[in-house]
């Protein structure tokens, strides 16, 4: 990744640093198959948006079977959204749901 | 014989598609081409009232660069195969991944995620279809470069550019996406990479800053269309405010829309109000965090007398306006008090700040949509009825009162028709208003699809009939509404088509667009 940095702005009493940056893929942003950090940045992007704010159900501590989870992830469930291949591949899918399977309920409530 | 296939696209054999898969799997690699059921179903979920199978893929390829994407759109000439593009696929209600007729290949262009310059000073981006607001979020995050984002509800798992190119909205000042695209990359039906505006100059670096370019402005032939594939898209992003005061008014009464429209059209058109507001019903309120059957179990949609105890119950508003300030805190304090003096003129109306709601959280899922962070409370619509069935009715709407209650009582009698619930806002524009219903149903249970699906033809039918078009719909409706813009729209945009598909193979369909 290669950063330019311009010369610094001022506006409406903020500092502002300028500076153009060029990404490539597989950086620290990615969030993408084949490109995620491990399983927890997967489920802290994309599970916990919902299964952590009481859209979704708590799936954390249920004891469930991973390819249960994998199942799901795949096909969605009633509105959840199915996410791809492409999303998260099927070995770091794996690892989620392996995460998942053996995870202390939040809070430790059961 | 039964083909080794799931679904093979219309009008190619299968031994043509066989070879066509077979240098598809050469370009991207065995990893990147799926036809097996296992795969392709995270392609066929979809919420809207229409069968799984006439949204079956045959396949789904997925390149990770224009240069792959080029490649792969020669194949598809060689053999005739259509391709269905998406980007993160998340357009949820609107058809989400699933290509628009049985068949088709996706082209899945998730993995061309890179974002490839946020220029800081000037306040914008350029990033690949893969990208997601998260991703760009983080990024801007992570780099402190104090530039805002407009996002959609779905927010983190959507993606800017295929929101743009599906002309959707957000909620800040820059609420209307492709309005706020600057610059797009561009692959043709021929293969040939189209750069748009000031992009196609040799050596400009103005692609990003200025949109026309020269000659005929091209950009909104991309949008809603099948005439190429959008591999790159520029934005412009909100400078960072100084201040930001999220605040909502809210209305006791259901036909108090009239006079919420006719109080803030001049304010919004003023620019007091800078951003997209959103004028929330009870039902769309309360449902991103009630569920219908503790409120009402009995035949039809949900009575009025029912919502009013609701409304009273958790105190909010039968319409209920979020609004956001932006500015310095000097300039904050002199459109505040426009806007209190206004709404207390109106003798209707209850101004909340954030300080006076408290912890609401629908309150702080509005905020946080209104500041472009990620935010996808929302979601919890889809738990009113339950059943995972979603279907957006989006007509547009002059922003005058009297129409918007003309369209609220439309809508409130065929929903009622079919027993659904009229769970609406308004997204308020410069003149226009999206008028958005979320028809909601249980996706489970058949007759309810049947409904839904009966019910969505009568919405588009009645609407046109009076005068009102959608901005964007599902794709199981998409020549019924090509069809209310009439003959000769519908064939000038197929004119367009065959000059530039000449073998139709960007995704058919697409806005009832055909070859």
């Amino acid at each position: 990744m290669k950063k330019k940095r311009n010369q610094a702005a001022v506006l409406a009493g903020s500092l502002v640093i300028g500076f153009v940056a060029s990404v490539a893929a597989g950086d620290a942003w990615a969030q993408v198959a084949g490109q995620w950090r491990d399983a927890q940045h997967v489920y802290s992007k994309i599970c916990a948006n919902c299964h952590e704010i009481g859209v979704g159900p708590v799936i954390k501590g249920r004891n469930l079977d991973p390819d249960y989870y994998q199942s799901v992830v795949r096909h969605g469930m009633r509105a959840m959204p199915a996410f791809r291949p492409t999303d998260v591949d099927d070995a770091m899918l794996r690892q989620v749901a392996e995460m998942l399977s053996k995870s202390p309920a939040p809070g430790g409530a059961k | 014989m039964a083909s080794k296939y799931v679904a093979l696209p219309k009008g190619v054999s299968e031994k043509n598609f066989d070879a066509a898969i077979r240098e598809y799997r050469e370009i991207l690699g065995a990893a990147n081409v799926f036809t097996d059921a296992e795969h392709l179903v995270s392609y066929n979920k979809i919420m809207i009232p229409d069968s799984n199978e006439n949204h079956q893929p045959s396949a789904a390829i997925c390149p990770a660069s224009t240069e792959e994407v080029q490649r792969c759109v020669a194949v598809c000439n060689k053999y005739k195969v259509p391709v269905w593009p998406i980007s993160t696929g998340r357009n949820l209600g609107y058809g989400s991944a699933a290509p628009g007729s049985r068949g088709q290949v996706v082209m899945d262009l998730r993995r061309m995620n890179k974002i490839i310059e946020v220029d800081a000073d000037l306040g914008t981006a350029l990033v690949e279809p893969g990208v997601t607001f998260q991703q760009l979020y983080d990024y801007l995050q992570d780099n402190k470069i104090p530039l805002w984002l407009s996002c959609p509800a779905p927010s983190s798992i959507a993606g800017p550019l295929g929101n743009a190119a599906d002309r959707g909205v957000g909620y800040t000042p820059y609420g209307e996406h492709f309005m706020f695209s600057c610059g797009m990359e561009v692959v043709m039906p021929t293969g040939e990479v189209l750069k748009t505006g000031m992009g196609s100059l040799p050596n400009s670096n103005t692609a990003q800053v200025f949109k026309w370019g020269y000659g005929p402005y091209l950009d909104g032939i991309f949008t809603q269309s099948n005439y190429g594939i959008i591999t790159k898209m520029g934005f412009w992003l909100m400078p960072a405010p100084p201040a930001f005061k999220p605040y909502v008014i809210r209305y006791p009464e259901e036909t108090d829309i009239v006079d919420i429209v006719e109080t803030l059209r001049p304010l919004r058109m003023a620019m007091v109000i800078p951003n997209a507001v959103v004028i929330v019903h009870a039902l769309w309120e309360l449902g991103s965090f009630l569920k219908r059957a503790d409120y009402y179990t009995g035949p039809g949609s949900i009575p009025d007398s029912v919502v009013k105890e609701m409304v009273k119950k958790h105190k909010v508003g039968m319409w209920n306006v979020y609004c956001g300030l932006y500015g310095t805190p000097e300039q904050n304090e002199v459109n505040w008090n426009i806007i209190q003096h206004v709404v207390k003129s109106s003798g209707k109306g209850e101004l909340l700040t954030a300080e006076q709601v408290g912890d609401d959280p629908v309150f702080k899922y509005r905020a946080d949509l209104m500041q472009g962070k990620m935010n996808t409370a929302e979601f919890g619509l889809y738990n009113w009825r339950g059943g995972g069935g979603s279907a957006w009715f989006a007509p547009v709407s002059q922003a005058r009162g009297s129409e918007t209650m003309k369209q609220m009582e439309m809508t409130k009698r065929i929903l009622g028709k079919y027993g659904f619930d009229y769970v609406s806002e308004f997204i308020v524009g410069w003149r226009d208003m999206h008028h958005i219903v979320d028809l909601l149903y249980d996706r489970t249970d058949p007759a309810q699809m049947q409904a839904a699906h009966a019910c969505f033809d009568e919405l588009l039918t009645e609407f046109s009939k009076h005068g009102y078009g959608t901005y964007r719909v599902n794709t199981a409706f998409m020549d019924k509404v090509a069809d209310t813009y009439g003959p000769v729209k519908k064939e000038v945009n197929r004119k367009i088509k065959r000059a530039l598909d000449p073998n139709g193979i960007i995704a058919p369909g697409k806005s009832g667009i055909w070859n």
